[in-house]
């Protein structure tokens, strides 16, 4: 294990002054892209307007369809063929880069505005070595020839941390990794020096452990090169990892830009205010969290007033009939609410934004009196899995996804399941509800072996009692059903209702349930946003009655804003009806929050298993240690000072002393061998 | 028993008042929306609204906010929007109808019927007049009568055909896609079946088994399911492993309604522009087996009219002329539509 990063620390208030001095490098003023969709006019940028300071680092927030990425696309000259910039300019170097022709643009985009883009599995050519791409680059715009060009290219490829450069150099995309890739593509970005890099969600596909060092690379060349970042992203706890200054977009605009800490410890507008306090990692175990309703407006409509109105329960009249303009809060502080005009009534910031400041990321409130089922003396265990080994394919290609594992799920508690991704959770999720099938191991459901052959009641019984909730809310449902046959689907299975209105009314209630009007069972699911869509799919589940529901990362493919919607509901639904869940994640702070025990998984392999506090506390495990350094904290001067672990598997010699799954405390359970856990008992003091 | 007992005392258990924490839509209004920006009733200016009010809370209505964004585009609609937009598909569509109802007309108007004594001696080769409206063929028979008939047999063949071919292509495409354990067994069949030219089953099965239109309808329904059933099978892989249909395994749901209910709707557009495009193939592959003489001739089709009128051509140029009107009108509305339809079927076109 090595500490991959210094300590640093960052004083905000001298980047201020440093910004105030400063004349903007880019500037967009009013700018308004339109885009033409099957006839209709999509205002997706609605005059907003930023500077741009150099070698700083703004972060741009916002959801999905906020325009985060339309607005910087503008910046490259990368808009869709069908949307155009129909109003503003946007300075940068003495030219307007919106009256660009595409001979000019040549001269700028890549040379000095480059953009890194948000999946590295699709924006490298899998037919050309990874090394012909790079210096493909470095040869257009550094004029490098022959040796010197692929010299340099190598030098990149060590720049960006990749080991073995020579080698590396020879091979295709498929050979690297997603982080790899992402390190290529952003040499690729960096091989010309630009200016100013735009990344867009550069790490929202990658692993956090894998974010962090991303995140450390893209830091350090922006160092070296004295580059100018704009960040874009959707994770709050990235923008407090890199931001210098962020903006807050909501439908098209920006709502809010300040310095980091005064957008995280003294935001005004109600969104802000909103996304921060809808953090699971501010959230008290037990406790709602302060969720936003409703999704964000459809643009195809016209918005009157601000956007947000509707869901903000801050909101005044005036909200619903003029666009706020931009109050000043400090000169570096800019909010566009109307909360800030002198005739609006006096407001607090609520609560949770002031317990951003004081949380240290170690301790975190807990409900004294909140029930933890597994520490019921009378406990009763639903899910026992015993030796499981789940393999896939056969002969050469056998690969093995899960292996040994063992667990007890009790009812009512929430058992998180958090690893990385291809470390066999989501195949473990899949072996409980039996879609994939066990290679070995024995699994029970209330005592009864629910794996291999069993009779056709216990099956029946075992898929009325074992349900899953899928994490994309756009692959989950029958594009082609209406609602009311998606979420029915169960009860004509089996025949769970004695007459059509029986059905209805079940499905009616089930929606009801999960806080959607029983009027959309005739919809189609395409008419729904992605939190209504999840919630959806767990109505589908819920219909069956089940005890025990496997939530297979519910939240990660939502916006922030619907989170904790979703998140709350889930916890209503556990109170309400007394269900187990089995949370799968691979974010451990989302984990924390609602989870009572938390099982870590590795390579197929369950290495730690803890009540979630204790886990939090005394992570022993070399890998636990590592993930939970990488967690991203909304707080900038926490996330700027955190020390990251890298965890290396090679430090285990299991060659001659054998690892055994042991119970190193009550409840506290762990991988390793006897030499490792002599060493985890001393570290509890044991 | 005991089952039915417990089902019971959780319905009950669920008719308990929900108490929605996070949203009441108990409170969600019935009445008919307006045309609203946000769902609520605001004065079109501020002017009419008292400055002191205007920065007074507003009402927070959660079901506002929950109905802020949902798009109302439709799939179909928009397929069938889009297929309006080619006129060429749409006119030649319209002269294919006209065309079919036509063939029942004309026999009705026509002055004989393809059951007309022959007469090769004095009627042979009359060229189109008042009479004949299209002309006699060698044997001395009113060519107008057999075009048409010829026309409507031919269509149908066609059509009953296709369909026959989509129907068995599709059942068995789905099953060969998404069962993986049966993927070994269709596809050695297809191998076996597809390896050897359809031409020489075809010979087979008409010397053994006889010429006429039935037996050989089947005949090219029992091999044309191949290429379907492979397209059918291919597509069927990109929808296999999405999660909606782990999410029916979930729910148990039985592989006929998953195949049905899950997949199949998603090919609809596949099927379609497939069926399209077998139905010109049908009636050229007609015209082929009647060539190598693998039809039954003493009814008139389409392939059979062509085959006879290429021997006289020159000479008697009309019999080739009208049956290849009506082929190529046929091939031509049929690439058309298939090619129409299978743009609008994009989504990326939707835009």
């Amino acid at each position: 294990m090595s500490e991959a990063r210094n300590l640093q620390t960052v004083d905000f208030d001298a980047r201020a002054r440093q910004v105030l001095s400063q004349q903007p490098l880019l500037s967009a003023k009013d700018v308004e892209v339109t885009f033409s969709l099957r006839g209709n006019k999509l205002v997706a940028i609605r005059r907003a307007s930023l500077d741009l300071y150099e070698g700083e680092t703004l972060a741009i927030v916002g959801e999905s369809g906020s325009g985060k990425s339309v607005f910087t696309k503008c910046f490259v000259g990368m808009l869709d063929k069908n949307g155009s910039i129909t109003h503003g300019s946007i300075e940068y170097d003495g030219m307007d880069l919106t009256e660009l022709t595409e001979k000019q643009w040549l001269s700028v985009r890549g040379k000095k505005i480059a953009m890194v883009t948000q999946d590295p599995m699709t924006s490298l050519n899998p037919l050309k070595t990874i090394g012909k791409q790079i210096q493909e680059s470095v040869e257009l715009h550094q004029g490098l020839r022959g040796a010197a060009a692929k010299a340099e290219t190598i030098r990149m490829l060590e720049a960006v941390g990749i080991p073995d450069p020579e080698r590396r150099y020879k091979q295709y995309p498929h050979e690297f990794s997603g982080g790899m890739r992402q390190r290529v593509v952003t040499a690729i970005a960096v091989a010309c020096r630009p200016q100013i890099l735009i990344c867009d969600e550069p790490t929202t596909a990658l692993d956090v452990t894998i974010q962090a060092q991303i995140l450390d690379l893209i830091r350090r060349l922006q160092k070296e090169q004295n580059m100018t970042i704009i960040y874009i992203t959707h994770d709050l706890g990235v923008v407090a990892n890199v931001a210098d200054r962020v903006a807050v977009m909501y439908a098209g605009q920006v709502i809010e830009i300040g310095m980091a800490n005064e957008v995280f410890f003294d935001p005004w507008h109600p969104y802000t205010w909103a996304l921060l306090s809808a953090l699971p990692q501010l959230g008290i175990k037990g406790e709602k969290l302060p969720a936003i309703d409703g999704t964000p407006p459809n643009l195809f409509n016209k918005i009157v007033g601000d956007a947000f109105a509707p869901r903000n329960k801050h909101a005044l009249n005036i909200d619903f009939l003029e666009e706020p303009p931009m109050y000043e809060v400090t000169a570096t502080h800019e909010v566009k609410a109307w909360l800030r005009d002198p005739r609006a009534p006096k407001v607090e910031q609520p609560h949770a934004i002031k317990l951003l400041e004081s949380q240290d990321g170690k301790s975190k409130g807990t409900d004294p009196n909140a029930y933890h089922p597994h520490l019921d003396p009378n406990r009763q265990p639903l899910i026992e899995v015993k030796n499981m080994q789940v393999t896939f394919g056969s002969g050469r290609k056998k690969f093995v996804a899960v292996n040994d594992v063992n667990f007890t799920i009790y009812k009512g508690e929430t058992f998180a399941l958090v690893g990385e991704s291809g470390s066999g959770k989501t195949t473990i999720g899949r072996a409980l509800v039996r879609i994939n099938p066990i290679t070995a191991g024995e699994v029970y459901l209330e005592g009864q072996k629910i794996n291999g052959k069993i009779s056709k009641a216990q099956d029946l019984n075992v898929i009325r009692s074992c349900q899953m909730i899928f994490q994309d809310p756009m692959a989950s449902l029958n594009e082609r059903a209406k609602v009311d046959y998606i979420v029915s689907e169960g009860l004509i299975n089996h025949h769970l209702y004695s007459s059509e209105q029986e059905r209805q009314e079940k499905v009616q209630k089930a929606l009801e349930e999960v806080g959607l009007l029983p009027e959309f069972s005739s919809r189609f699911p395409h008419e729904f946003s992605g939190g209504q869509r999840q919630r959806i799919g767990i109505a589908r589940a819920l219909i069956m009655e089940p005890k025990f529901i496997v939530a297979d990362e519910p939240i990660s493919a939502l916006d922030v804003s619907i989170r904790a919607q979703v998140l709350n509901l889930l916890n209503d639904l556990k109170q309400k009806r007394g269900l187990t869940y089995m949370f799968i994640a691979h974010d451990l702070s989302v984990v924390r929050f609602i989870s009572d025990r938390i099982a870590v998984i590795h390579k197929g392999r369950i290495v730690e298993l803890a009540e979630a506090e204790e886990l939090f506390l005394h992570p022993l495990h070399p890998y636990t240690q590592a993930l939970l350094s990488a967690v991203p904290n909304p707080n900038p001067y926490l996330e700027r000072t955190k020390q990251l672990l890298v965890y290396d598997p090679s430090i285990h010699d299991y060659s001659t002393d054998k690892p055994v799954w042991e119970e190193i405390l009550p409840d506290h359970f762990i991988y390793g061998n006897q030499r490792e856990l002599d060493g985890y008992r001393k570290k509890l003091g044991l | 028993m005991a089952a039915k007992k417990e089902r019971k005392k959780t319905v009950q258990e669920l008719e308990a008042p929900v108490v929605n924490l996070n949203v009441k839509y108990n409170t969600v209004d019935t009445e008919p929306k307006k045309e609203r920006p946000y769902g609520r009733e605001y004065p079109k200016s501020r002017n009419k609204m008292p400055e002191k009010q205007l920065f007074e809370f507003a009402e927070y209505h959660p079901q506002d906010a929950e109905r802020t964004g949902y798009s109302n585009y439709s799939y179909w609609k928009s397929v069938w929007a889009n297929f309006l937009k080619k006129k060429p598909a749409v006119i030649m569509s319209c002269v294919f109808i006209a065309l079919f109802i036509f063939t029942f007309v004309a026999s009705a108007i026509g002055k004989y019927d393809i059951y007309m004594a022959t007469d090769p001696i004095n009627r042979a080769y009359i060229a189109p007049n008042s009479e004949y409206w299209f002309g006699t063929n060698a044997i001395g028979q009113d060519y107008w009568a057999q075009v048409w008939y010829a026309t409507r047999a031919s269509i149908l063949l066609a059509v009953l055909v296709s369909l026959g071919q989509i129907v068995v292509g599709v059942i068995i495409g789905l099953v060969w896609g998404y069962v993986r354990s049966l993927d070994r067994f269709f596809t050695e069949l297809y191998n076996l079946i597809d390896n050897i030219p359809t031409i020489i089953y075809m010979t087979l099965i008409a010397l053994m088994i006889g010429k006429n239109m039935v037996t050989m309808g089947i005949a090219m329904v029992g091999f044309g399911w191949l290429g379907t059933a492979r397209n059918v099978r291919n597509l069927v892989f990109m929808y296999r492993d999405r999660e909606y249909n782990l999410a029916s395994r979930c729910l148990g749901t039985k592989l006929g309604r998953i195949l049905f209910r899950n997949i199949f709707p998603y090919l609809v557009s596949v099927i379609i522009l497939r069926m399209a495009l077998a139905i010109p193939g049908t009636i050229a592959y007609e015209t082929t087996l009647t060539y190598l003489g693998l039809m039954d001739i003493t009814k008139p089709s389409l392939g059979m009219l062509l085959s006879t009128a290429r021997s006289v051509f020159p000479r008697a140029s009309y019999t080739l002329i009208f049956p290849a009107i009506i082929v190529s009108i046929i091939t031509i509305t049929f690439y058309l539509v298939g090619n129409a339809f299978s743009d609008a079927c994009d989504p990326r076109n939707h835009v």
